[in-house]
């Protein structure tokens, strides 16, 4: 097993460049797009959710982002500086409507086979994902 | 990455059509553009998303925003989208039942709400 590891700064324009990165990735561990789509989709979403922790808590640290793929499953994380889980912060707005993050956590856990939020070392959040892969996959 | 937005009227309607990727970095470029078009006096609007190639919350957020802006003026938002990979963001938020989601540009400006 490799771990392939991303360091970008909490700039809303590197979110798309990860996604470039693990589609491709996606791709070489053999993949179908429509697995490789929902994979994208769910980085995308946890990369967003980093960048906006680590501007609401101050900070200029990377988000880091690790990809480790054995024969049956990808593993990735997400590691930013969010200052806790209670700042998630409301599910639906004055109108009833979802919020950004409420809709972005949501796409999380339906998108990967296996998601979770664990604190991080050093102070913030890790988002795990896991894909499986499947033999038609 | 660049976002696409063209903007044209349909019947009564502003169509804003929509290409390339939708997200955290691009999704303000669009919100700005719907904002724009409500502070113009558009309050029945069509985004048409079929030159969409990814979509995720910070879009559906923009979407959520310019339609409770345009509810305000009594107006509509309705979406133009056939593809699966972004209708199925649509359908795991509950958004299918918010937006109308139509096939065609045609008839989501044939009047339908």
């Amino acid at each position: 097993m490799e771990t392939i590891e991303l360091s970008i700064p909490p700039r809303s324009v590197y979110v798309g460049v990860v996604r470039l990165a693990v589609s491709s990735l996606a791709r070489t561990a053999g993949m179908g797009e429509e697995a490789v789509d929902d994979l994208k989709i769910a980085v995308s979403e946890a990369c967003t959710n980093a960048v906006e922790s680590n501007s609401e808590a101050g900070s200029e640290d990377p988000i880091v982002v690790s990809w480790t793929a054995d024969d049956d499953r990808v593993l990735i994380s997400i590691g930013d500086r969010r200052r806790s889980v209670e700042a998630l912060g409301e599910s639906v707005d004055t109108q009833g409507f979802s919020t950004r993050l409420t809709m972005s956590l949501a796409l999380l856990e339906s998108l990967a086979d296996a998601f979770k939020l664990t604190p991080r070392q050093g102070g913030g959040l890790c988002t795990s994902l896991v894909f499986q892969l499947t033999p038609s996959s | 990455m660049e976002l696409g937005l063209d903007v044209r009227t349909v019947g009564t309607h502003s169509v804003v059509d929509v290409k390339g990727e939708i997200d955290v970095y691009t999704a303000p470029k669009l919100r700005e553009k719907l904002i724009e078009l409500v502070s113009q006096g558009s309050y029945d609007v069509v985004v048409n998303l079929e030159g969409v190639d990814f979509l995720d919350s910070t879009g559906l957020g923009v979407l959520v925003g310019a339609l409770k802006r345009v509810k305000a003026h009594d107006g509509s938002l309705s979406l133009v989208c056939t593809q699966d990979k972004i209708l199925k963001i649509f359908k795991i938020t509950g958004l299918t039942k918010v937006f109308p989601i139509h096939a065609s540009v045609e008839e989501a400006a044939g009047g339908a709400t």
